[in-house]
């Protein structure tokens, strides 16, 4: 019995360790039409240099992002027009967040840390599907780009460098 | 004195105004080697190509073009386009599964014909036929012998004559040696040009008097040094038997002719810069005909007739440093520009030959050393011994000096290091297109070892595409190798650059090119790359 407990452990340790190595979203799934906190982990610098900014693109869908003030980090947003025109509590948005930037900072690569946002996904985002959120991560002159996203048909873990991603649920 | 001085600045002038018109015809010339095929060598396809492309170093004309089918018949490829360096070549039929045999034969400016195959399969590799590419030995003997005879009638004939009219008090001794030589290269001449056909086509000794053959000879470069070889023999024959006043005249212009034979085709005059070589060449032929060619009539006239040879012998004593000295000083510039790499010297077949050339030379030198400064003076004050050993001693040389003839044309079926090097050095392209980008990659040299990569990326519709960085990453799953990565700089003048990379392995690598576009947005694209082994 204790030894399939250890198996099982390891392959958990295994399982999931592809998943550590990268920077995720804490929540995987969201309904459209919902609103989103959006928890970015990041598990590590970048081959061992302490994390000094970390950057998220909002794809488009994802609207009205307010991100978390953070202490020791200096937190910016980049603004720009969406591709469509978007209905939020009767109001139309047609510009919003585009980036969120959290720099200045100094998470070392021994520590763990997250970054949070929160957002509206759209109503009419495709559900069943998933959504990207490219991230840069900078350590001073180096640079992690969490960017790939799967081609059609593509296994996510063949990629080396993968976006965090969330699977969109049905609207409630 | 000044009889003299007139007469050899009009020597000057003569070889000057030579050289110029030799220099004029500058193209850009070496040895063709082949630098690419598609498909490429080994490839295996799904289906058959439309048409086949070769290559090469430089511009060349192709003589045959077989495809070779798997079950071993061939197809004789008439239908291609020569572009710059590229023959392209139409596939006339549907091309059945297995391996194929592309084999061609080709004449590049040097004269010089070269042949290869490239095999490729259609579905999957089957055993692959017999391409038929076996070197013809007897003929390769005949090209070498007819070689041989043509040298000896240009350098001891026309040589000799040369001698007679302008060296020599009694032109009786050596007459006939002299004539005999001159008969052989004229004999020779042709033969060897209808040989240069055999070869140029591949084709048996059978076909020996087929158009086709006379043809193809007529096309290369050699032809020139045949008709300028004929003519320098004519005037020999002119200066040997024709009348007085013309004796010196024609026999000077039989020498120089000698010089433009040999500077109008082979590897060396072909090399560049061609401002150079073929002067080099005409003066290195020019030189050797004075010499090898007094040498007969020198050593005869000094066993026929010591009293008279005495003034031969002062006279060609005279001449002889300054001459050797061209000899000398030309020959070791055109080894410098073929050779490059000392170490050439022993690994390539043009580098062995020239280093049992170089052996030769320097038995050759040191006799004639000897004979020079301690046998001729005595010899002039009239010592019969010492004329007895001189005459043996010059028996010798000339035994040395047709051995050297035979080892220089050996080089007939030799590249030299210059050419083998320029193939080495020619690059590996591809160019990777998708939806989002496209690139061209080139590896350079394209073969495993130090390589450079350069690439230009452009969007997938031709747009300029400026990218925030692009990185190659080589993998070769088949070799366990771990894929290489390196990223490119931006040297400022549009492309991207990776210096110091370096290709354990020859073979199919897989090159990936990942560039980043935006912060937010890389494009991958991926294609094979053939690196040539080292």
């Amino acid at each position: 019995m204790k030894k399939y407990l250890l198996a099982a452990g390891v392959l958990c340790a295994f399982g999931t360790n592809a998943a550590l190595a990268h920077i995720t979203l804490e929540t995987q799934e969201a309904a459209v039409g919902s609103t989103y906190k959006a928890v970015l982990r990041v598990p590590h610098g970048c081959e061992g240099k302490a994390t000094t900014a970390v950057r998220v693109q909002i794809p488009e869908g994802v609207i009205a992002v307010k991100p978390m003030p953070k202490p020791g980090w200096t937190l910016q947003v980049k603004k720009g027009k969406y591709e469509k025109s978007y209905q939020l509590y009767g109001e139309t948005l047609t510009t919003g967040v585009k980036e969120v930037d959290w720099s200045g900072g100094n998470l070392p690569d021994e520590f763990y840390d997250e970054f949070v946002f929160r957002a509206s996904l759209a109503a009419d985002l495709p559900a069943g599907q998933m959504l990207y959120f490219p991230v840069v991560q900078e350590c001073g002159d180096a640079a992690e780009r969490w960017i790939e996203i799967p081609a059609a048909g593509q296994d996510e873990d063949a990629l080396e460098t993968p976006a965090p991603g969330i699977k969109l649920l049905p609207k409630k | 004195m000044n009889r003299m001085l007139a007469g050899s600045l009009a020597w000057l002038v003569a070889m000057l105004v030579a050289m110029l018109v030799l220099a004029m015809p500058g193209r850009a010339l070496a040895h063709a080697a082949l630098v690419a095929t598609d498909p490429a060598d080994g490839a295996v396809l799904t289906q058959g190509p439309g048409q086949f492309s070769l290559t090469f170093s430089e511009p060349v004309s192709p003589l045959v073009l077989t495809l070779v089918r798997p079950d071993g018949s061939q197809l004789a490829l008439t239908s291609f386009r020569l572009k710059d360096q590229t023959v392209e070549i139409d596939n006339p039929e549907t091309l059945k599964s297995g391996t194929h045999v592309l084999s061609w034969r080709v004449v590049s400016v040097d004269g010089h014909p070269v042949g290869g195959s490239a095999l490729f399969s259609i579905g999957a590799p089957s055993a692959a036929p017999v391409a038929g590419e076996a070197v013809d030995w007897t003929l390769r003997a005949m090209v070498w012998v007819a070689r041989l005879f043509l040298y000896a009638g240009l350098f001891l004939g026309v040589g000799g004559a040369f001698a007679l009219a302008w060296l020599a008090e009694d032109r009786r001794c050596g007459q006939r040696f002299v004539a005999a030589a001159l008969l052989f290269g004229l004999a020779s001449a042709p033969l060897s040009l209808g040989l240069q056909g055999l070869d140029g086509l591949g084709a048996p000794l059978a076909q020996f008097a087929a158009p086709t053959v006379w043809r193809t000879a007529l096309e290369t470069s050699f032809v020139w040094t045949v008709v300028i070889g004929l003519i320098a023999l004519g005037l020999a024959l002119v200066s040997l038997a024709g009348p007085s006043g013309l004796r010196k005249l024609s026999a000077s212009a039989a020498l120089l002719a000698v010089g433009a034979a040999l500077a109008v085709s082979g590897h060396a005059s072909a090399a560049e810069p061609q401002w150079l070589t073929r002067p080099l060449v005409f003066l290195h032929g020019t030189a050797i005909a004075f010499w090898a060619g007094s040498l007969a009539p020198l050593g005869l006239a000094l066993r026929q007739q010591p009293a008279e040879a005495k003034v031969f012998l002062r006279r060609f004593s005279r001449a002889i440093l300054p001459v050797v000295a061209v000899l000398a000083a030309s020959g070791i510039v055109l080894a410098i520009i073929q050779v490059q790499q000392p170490a050439a010297l022993i690994h390539t077949a043009y580098g062995r030959l020239l280093l049992l050339k170089l052996t030769l030379l320097l038995f050759l030198f040191t006799l004639a050393a000897i004979n020079r400064w301690t046998l001729t003076a005595p010899a002039q004050a009239g010592d019969t011994e010492v004329q007895r050993r001189m005459v043996r001693s010059i028996g010798i040389e000339m035994l040395i000096v047709l051995a050297i003839f035979g080892v220089a044309d050996g080089w007939r079926f030799t590249p030299p290091p210059r050419a083998l090097a320029i193939a080495a050095a020619q690059p590996v392209s591809i160019h990777v297109h998708a939806l989002k980008a496209m690139a061209d990659l080139s590896i350079t040299p394209g073969h495993a070892g130090e390589v450079a990569a350069s690439i230009m990326i452009m969007t997938g519709d031709f747009g300029p595409l400026d990218a925030k960085a692009v990185t190659l990453v080589l993998s070769k799953p088949d070799s366990g190798i771990e894929p290489i990565k390196r990223p490119a700089r931006k040297p400022g003048d549009g492309t991207w650059r990776i210096d110091n990379l370096a290709i354990p392995l020859p073979g199919r690598w897989n090159a990936r090119l990942d560039i980043l576009v935006s912060d937010f947005e890389m494009v991958k694209i991926e294609a094979p790359i053939d690196i040539r082994g080292e």
